[in-house]
């Protein structure tokens, strides 16, 4: 099958597949006891039936669920995914605000994660009876273990707190007021702390992962004959065998994106990170339904296209998988 | 050039294991001479591919060390070779194809690219120019549309392809010496004869000197000038094809032969039984003082546990180890 025939039937499919997960959040949220309408009065301090039974009506609470998910579905089709109670501003522009400092961070750890991850794991097994190995099992068995919050307030508290080497909080520096190339430097320091708070944790999972599976590939047939044709042993590692070893990581960091995703909203609340996750964490504290829902659609489009970036990158890397959608 | 090219001698070879240290060869020697075709035959892990990657300067390492012996490629101890002057000779002027065609090759690169890969590293060729060369290499191997194949997959070749692909690939920059590790024991039986007849055609252009490491008498007979049979890391006997498989001296080669089905055709039950050597090798960690063969030899005698015997000359450039040939040259 062809690139392009390929990739068509996948967008037909994430389309599908995004009017399920449309139905199904709103299915949820639905579920959840609770409303806009309550959170408002609450704040009020209490309200009569009537305010309430017309606060309702103007939320459009007051119809049936089936109605209610069809008129939410005929808006999202058309593109809108309503307005936020809270903001009293479109959905759409307070996430699109929102989505480029979650893309950057989650790009950047995930970036850091395989990179590194998979360069120690590589090392680790070409040099199996050194003190890397060791170290690998043991940043691998902590980065693992510790909880993401957690580990961010220590690292947040050794490097910003303890040394003050690195910012605690925020994504730029307002003070400095910086364009161009300063503000891309002054977002990259500011970068630093989250990302690698969101990295750690995957970098473990990676380092174990392209360890295990370079070993194993390095004792395969096609690495006996690359160290037969003369390579050097830097050439039949990184070039014969990396490449065979690699499949792996990309699976799972394609499949782990959404929880990328999620850890990057606990990463977001911890480091004030102005992206998606704080957003979704502050919506779900106000019940602000339609911000929630449209934060929840946004993140499976995410999802989605990290999946679809993650097959195009496997057909890439392996020329054996040319069939099938 | 007069002389053996590649002359193995007293090769001793160990390996590290949870039994302790174990010695994989000992004292192996042989040789081949350009043009000539030398055949290493015995069962499994009786040294045979051990050999080959000792001279290939591969013995797996942490745990497999040469601990004697000289592997003499023209006259150079490649036992004593840096690992920079193995790496210039490997793939160059000793190559090695293997057992497994459908798991040597890399399943991510174009047949072409790991083709042309050896040519770019050794003869220093352009991309260009390595790219015509695994053209012409895949012709010589004869694969039909070489120009489209180049830039095939592996998975795109069926076994006796990839066997092809193997040759065309140790073959690109010409060496001196190849060494084929059992190339044919995965293969149909119709595809064995094509890869003998092109290793056979290969030799003849070239004067590669072939070092063929079989389990297969009627390979070695149809393909081998000389042959050397290994039991337990030993060479146990030597001579010209002819006169191992005519008029083998040690017990352990008589086995063998015997072991070869006859094609007979008729009632299964008037067929003759298939004759089998009883018992395994042993052990290389069990082995003691004496000849290895001893426990499964239909001939042994109480000497045999004793000492390992020397080689015996039984022949024109014929040799063998067995105590047997000291009684009967004593009788």
């Amino acid at each position: 099958m062809g690139f392009a025939a390929w990739l068509a039937r996948r967008i037909a499919y994430a389309a599908g597949l995004l009017a399920a997960v449309a139905i199904l959040n709103f299915s949820l949220m639905h579920l959840a006891p609770g409303d806009i309408v309550q959170t408002i009065v609450g704040e009020m301090g209490g309200a009569s039936e009537e305010t309430i039974a017309q606060l309702r009506k103007s939320y459009g609470l007051d119809r049936s669920f089936p109605e209610q998910l069809g008129i939410y579905l005929g808006r999202v089709a058309t593109g809108d995914l309503g307005t936020s109670a809270y903001y009293n501003q479109p959905v759409l522009n307070l996430i699109l605000d929102r989505v480029p400092a979650t893309v950057l961070l989650v790009v950047a750890a995930l970036g850091l994660a395989i990179t590194l991850g998979t360069f120690l794991g590589v090392m680790a097994a070409r040099f199996p009876a050194s003190w890397l190995g060791a170290v690998v099992t043991i940043v691998a068995l902590f980065g693992f273990s510790a909880p993401v919050f957690w580990s961010g307030l220590m690292l947040l508290l050794l490097f910003a707190s303890v040394f003050e080497l690195l910012p605690a909080s925020g994504m730029y520096d307002v003070a400095q007021g910086a364009t161009g190339i300063a503000y891309a430097l002054d977002v990259a320091y500011h970068l630093v702390l989250p990302a690698g708070t969101l990295a750690l944790i995957y970098l473990a999972l990676y380092s174990r992962l392209s360890r295990a599976s370079m070993l194993e590939v390095l004792g395969s047939d096609y690495v006996r004959t690359a160290r037969a044709k003369g390579l050097s042993e830097n050439k039949v590692v990184f070039k014969h065998a990396l490449r065979n070893a690699i499949l792996p990581v990309v699976t799972v960091a394609g499949l782990q994106l959404s929880a990328m995703l999620a850890g990057a909203v606990l990463v977001e609340t911890v480091f004030t990170w102005p992206g998606m996750g704080q957003l979704a964490f502050e919506s779900i504290l106000r019940r602000d339904n339609q911000l929630i829902l449209g934060i929840l659609l946004l993140s499976a489009v995410l999802v989605i296209v990290g999946n679809l970036l993650t097959d195009a990158a496997y057909r890439f890397i392996d020329p054996r998988i040319k069939t099938g959608g | 050039m007069s002389g053996p090219l590649l002359e193995v001698e007293g090769l001793k070879v160990e390996f590290d294991t949870w039994d302790g240290r174990v010695r994989v060869l000992d004292g192996v020697s042989l040789s081949v001479s350009p043009g000539e075709t030398l055949g290493i035959v015995g069962e499994s892990g009786c040294g045979k591919s051990m050999t080959a990657l000792a001279v290939m300067g591969l013995v797996p390492k942490p745990a497999g060390h040469v601990t004697g012996g000289a592997i003499r490629y023209r006259g150079e101890d490649l036992v004593k070779a840096s690992d920079g002057r193995m790496r210039d000779l490997r793939g160059n002027r000793i190559a090695m194809i293997f057992q497994e065609p459908m798991t040597s090759l890399n399943p991510v690169f174009t047949v072409g690219d790991q083709i042309a890969e050896t040519a770019r590293l050794h003869l220093g060729l352009s991309p260009a120019e390595a790219r015509k060369r695994a053209v012409e290499m895949l012709r010589a191997v004869h694969i039909p549309e070489a120009e489209r194949r180049v830039a095939e997959y592996p998975h795109q070749f069926s076994g006796g392809m990839r066997q092809r692909v193997m040759i065309a690939m140790a073959l690109a920059c010409e060496p001196e010496v190849l060494i084929a590790d059992e190339p044919t024991t995965a293969l149909d039986v119709t595809v064995q004869a094509q890869i003998f007849d092109l290793l056979e055609e290969l030799r003849a252009a070239e004067g590669t000197a072939i070092v063929l490491i079989t389990h297969d008498m009627g390979a070695t007979a149809e393909m081998a000038d000389r042959v050397v049979v290994m039991y337990a890391g030993r060479k146990v006997e030597e001579g010209p094809v002819d006169a191992i498989l005519g008029n083998p001296a040690h017990p352990y080669t008589q086995g063998l032969l015997a072991c070869r089905p006859n094609l007979q055709l008729g009632h299964a039950a008037a067929r003759p039984q298939l004759h089998e050597i009883p018992g395994v090798v042993p052990p290389l960690h069990l082995l003691g003082r004496g000849c290895a063969f001893a426990d499964r030899c239909p001939r042994a005698m109480p000497r045999c546990g004793e000492a390992f015997p020397p080689a015996y000359d039984v022949g024109e450039s014929h040799a063998a180890a067995c105590w047997l040939l000291e009684e009967a040259r004593a009788a």
